[in-house]
């Protein structure tokens, strides 16, 4: 490849959606981690059940910030309110372009004075990079990137290890570990623990619907660690969490991992364009499933889209905010859960038995074959939203998926998800030939999971479209 | 405890221990799961071509010294006069009482210098004789990079190039028209301006290469076979789609090692290690008996009677002359029937209890697969491995049938899944027992594989 940045590649290529629908990068893989510690339906219950640990180790990006201007680079590039953030705090971050669409999201940790890491996938983190580095903001930053997706061999060594500890009984596994009860901590505070002879950080976190805990350290440390967290949860029935099992959490739990960061067009964007390298996510990630526009901007989405409404706060000046407070009184399409058709999806295996292109292959437990998924949503032959994420809930016995749709669409009503690419499919190596076919789908809350909406109080999910 | 006879003893039953491993699923490591997608590296080795990475799934075991032939010929079934330096083996070695240990493939390297090259368990039998039966022999074992510290470490770098396209692709790789040698023959190479041996092979059916070197010029020879290959569609296979290919090409990866049982057998017991494979490994499925001699195969259930060499003499020779007439039972296909298959898989949607989960495409979940076969109320066969072709539209087994019921087109059952909710071996969750219809098919079922082969190799042979 002779060119040095997303812009040019951009150019080179024509019309970015041609370009990212066809992209050659494979699936989005969450590196490292065994496919499967036991198998991954016992994995998938015990974070209803019983206890999990995930390793988080491998697939995010972790981008550090320190310096005098740190809050203040925040500020300008966050749509949250940052009038209290103390260090010990967390808050989820989705930057917004100009034109108010989601960049990314992840998770800002205030570690200490004027020093804080975002942990997230990587198109919120380089907007951050670039901004601390051309912004003209007193600030250093230090990159640590995702481990590969394919590791051929070679030893993967990140800065810290991270592990959560989640599900009903994550609280009484965390106990045990402390050697003691655990102070009462409010949601994304963070804290301290004893653990196999340390002290280590800790997040107050929820991911699979129930109390738990995110906790970081050395990486070098991260076996010694694992070890001590694998037995002492063994009385409670802790299950290791593997690559398969892993991300298909958030379809349980309502958070949509994968927006399409909205970089590739504007003129204010341009210079940003210009500084990301040519082998970035942004110039080498995908874009798949039914739904095919030949604008890229049609695949943006707002923050309002995504369920973060609450977050916005015009207390602070912000990139995108005009934009945003143009939006902001307006009807907004809405986060929703997709349960699908049990039958519809056994037609679709039903076609693997079949001569002639089958459907789209629907693959268990994670269903997605791309980095950014975009299928239709269908109502009376009209399309009334975008499906992003894909898979199979051992706990919920169905394939759900999370999908913003039209503000009319009403909880419980049927829609028609149209799965698979059109014309036999696109070039990418995930997608085999194959047919289109519309899956009945009941529109139901995000997050799904009855445990996600009744504990979770404190975040978008308590706030979400139920 | 310190060894494998000790291990038993505490367990009690070796079939209750082994089916209720802890070890979890065999894996397949060093390449991912998918470079494109399952789908289309298993149509890959039926339409175009394939690249399968073995550098790291088997263990390697060399044997060099003036009693290697010796050694060999005194385990093996197969006939050794016709031993030859550019000639490989399909090597079979047995129990006393003529129960297959494993099935490994024998490279010879230099005169009075072997290398075997598969699961473990034939090649700690090998060890266990060099070692005890004073033999003049060295041995240097390189182990899977599953079984070591250092995964990716190997002796050894392994790839196969195999599909109708293989040999177009050796053509591009070496410049030149491949070497014209039989299947299973040796010869030499130059790759990338790196030596490199090759073994004429056809794993799936169609004529193919095994191509092997030191490891640390494995990835030039990679990139070079990757390069080599795009224009004739060739694809790197994953490790979900590699072990699926077995299904479509017959051979059985997993006989149950005959060692479990016999008195003759304890001092070796008693030599394997507590954490040995033998100790650790797992038995899945339907099919239940005390008896684990009930789990073992002769060397004619697998379709290796024809390698049987009586004119020499070596361990299980008696035992194999005693039941050499048969009746044996056969080698056959299982093709699941579609509708039951669908019922299984679509248990996992609404209520109800769930069937045991068919993955995709390796429904395997042990390292030892053992299914029921059922006919007329009463188990007639094992079915020992599982999965799902995309090129032939179906869900196929590997199963060894009573011959009354080795015939193709005879209808079966397939009982899938665990008794009472599933054993505690972690890659069973709870669910319920399903008979699968199926018909008995051609072994091996993919109609090329019988076509192409036609040396005197088992394929050929089988139970067509």
């Amino acid at each position: 490849m002779s060119q040095r940045n997303l812009e040019e590649v951009l150019k080179a290529a024509g019309n970015p959606v041609t370009m990212l629908r066809n992209s050659q990068i494979g699936a989005y893989v969450y590196p490292v981690v065994p496919s499967e510690f036991s198998n991954w339906r016992d994995e998938q219950a015990a974070w209803q059940k019983t206890a999990v640990l995930y390793d988080q180790s491998h697939h995010m990006v972790e981008q550090y910030v320190q310096g005098p201007d740190t809050l203040k680079l925040f500020t300008h590039l966050g749509m949250n309110s940052f009038a209290s953030f103390p260090v010990n705090r967390a808050k989820q971050l989705a930057p917004c372009s100009y034109d108010g669409h989601v960049i990314g999201d992840g998770i800002l940790f205030h570690l200490e004075d004027n020093h804080m890491v975002f942990i997230g996938r990587a198109p919120a983190a380089s907007w951050i990079q670039f901004h601390a580095e051309t912004g003209g903001f007193n600030v250093k930053t230090k990159k640590d990137d995702r481990s590969p997706g394919n590791t051929k061999g070679l030893a993967i060594n990140r800065t810290n290890y991270r592990f959560q500890i989640q599900g009903p009984n994550a609280w009484k596994v965390i106990e045990k570990l402390n050697g003691g009860p655990m102070p009462e901590v409010k949601f994304f505070h963070m804290g301290t623990m004893n653990l196999a002879g340390r002290k280590v950080r800790t997040l107050r976190h929820g991911m699979a619907g129930a109390p738990g805990l995110e906790i970081w350290g050395p990486y070098a440390e991260r076996e010694e660690i694992r070890a001590a967290i694998v037995a002492a949860g063994k009385e409670f029935g802790l299950k290791e969490v593997g690559a398969r099992a892993y991300a298909t959490n958030t379809c349980e739990s309502g958070w949509i991992p994968s927006p399409l960061p909205a970089v590739y067009t504007g003129e204010k964007m341009k210079k940003y364009r210009e500084w990301l390298p040519a082998s970035s996510y942004e110039a080498t990630g995908s874009i798949g499933g039914s739904f095919n526009s030949t604008n890229i901007e049609d695949y943006y989405v707002t923050p309002y889209e995504m369920g973060y409404g609450p977050f916005i706060k015009f207390d602070h000046d912000f990139i995108g905010r005009q934009a945003l407070e143009k939006m902001a009184g307006k009807p907004h399409r809405k986060k929703v859960t997709l349960a699908w058709n049990a039958d519809d999806v056994v037609k679709v295996w039903r076609s693997m038995l079949e001569q002639g292109d089958p459907y789209k292959y629907i693959d268990l437990p994670l269903s997605n074959y791309t980095s950014a998924s975009y299928d239709k949503v269908m109502r009376g032959g009209k399309q009334v939203g975008l499906n992003m994420f894909s898979g199979y809930s051992y706990n919920e016995r169905s394939m759900l998926s999370l999908a913003i749709v039209d503000p009319d669409v009403a909880l419980g009503s049927e829609v028609g998800l149209l799965w698979g690419e059109e014309s036999g499919g696109s070039k990418k190596p995930t997608v085999e030939r194959h047919r289109q076919t519309e899956i009945r789908a009941i529109v139901s809350p995000a997050p799904y999971s009855k445990q996600a909406q009744t504990t979770y109080h404190e975040g978008w999910r308590g706030k979400a479209t139920v | 405890m310190k060894s494998l006879e000790d291990v038993i003893q505490a367990a009690g039953n070796p079939v209750d221990l082994l089916r209720n491993s802890q070890t979890g699923p065999n894996v397949y490591p060093g390449v991912p799961p998918e470079f494109t997608n399952w789908r289309d590296e298993q149509q890959a080795w039926q339409k175009t071509c394939v690249l399968f990475n073995l550098s790291f799934h088997m263990a390697d075991l060399a044997v060099e010294g003036p009693d290697a032939v010796k050694l060999l010929s005194h385990l093996g079934i197969n006939a050794f006069k016709d031993l030859a330096l550019d000639r490989a083996k399909q090597f079979v070695p047995c129990s006393h009482d003529g129960h297959v240990i494993g099935d490994v493939i024998l490279f010879p390297l230099a005169a009075s210098r072997f290398n075997l090259v598969g699961r473990i368990p034939a090649l700690s039998w090998v060890q266990y004789h060099a070692k005890t039966g004073g033999y003049d022999v060295k041995l240097e074992l390189d182990e899977r990079s599953a079984a070591r510290k250092d995964p990716f470490n190997r002796k050894s770098y392994r790839f196969q190039i195999q599909g109708p396209a293989a040999m177009a692709v050796m053509k591009n790789l070496l410049g030149a028209e491949p070497p014209r040698i039989k299947f299973f023959h040796l010869c030499n190479m130059t790759i990338a301006g790196l030596a490199v041996r090759g073994l004429r092979h056809g794993m799936v059916g169609q004529p193919g290469f095994e191509l092997f070197g030191p490891y640390a010029e494995g990835e030039a020879v990679r990139e070079a076979i990757v390069r080599a290959g795009e224009e004739f569609g060739l694809r790197q296979c994953g490790g979900r789609a590699y072990s699926s290919n077995t299904l479509e090409s017959g051979w059985i990866p997993s006989p149950l090692p005959a060692v479990y049982s016999g008195e003759k057998m304890k001092p070796y017991r008693q030599w394997l290690g507590a954490d040995s494979y033998e100790a650790r490994a797992s038995i899945g499925g339907s099919f239940v008996s005390k008896r684990i001699e009930d789990y073992y195969f002769t060397p004619w259930d697998m379709g290796y009677g024809s390698f049987i060499d009586f004119e020499h003499d070596f361990i299980g020779r008696e035992a194999l002359q005693k039941i050499a007439k048969g009746p044996h039972r056969r080698k056959v296909t299982l093709a699941l029937d579609d509708a039951d298959v669908l019922r299984a898989i679509g248990s996992q949607l609404g209520s109800g209890e769930r069937t045991k989960f068919i993955e995709f495409p390796s429904a395997v979940y042990s390292m030892h697969p053992f299914d029921r076969v059922v006919a007329g109320g009463r188990t007639v066969g094992v079915s020992t491995w599982i999965g799902y072709s995309s090129n032939e539209r179906k869900m196929l087994t590997l199963a060894v049938l009573e011959p009354g019921y080795a015939e193709p087109g005879t209808p079966v059952s397939l009982v899938w899944g665990e008794e009472n909710g599933g054993t505690s071996k972690p890659t069973v969750e709870r669910h319920r027992q399903m008979e699968i219809r199926a018909t008995v098919s051609p072994v091996p079922y993919v109609e090329a594989v019988r076509k192409t082969y036609t040396d005197r190799g088992w394929r050929t042979q089988a139970a067509v």
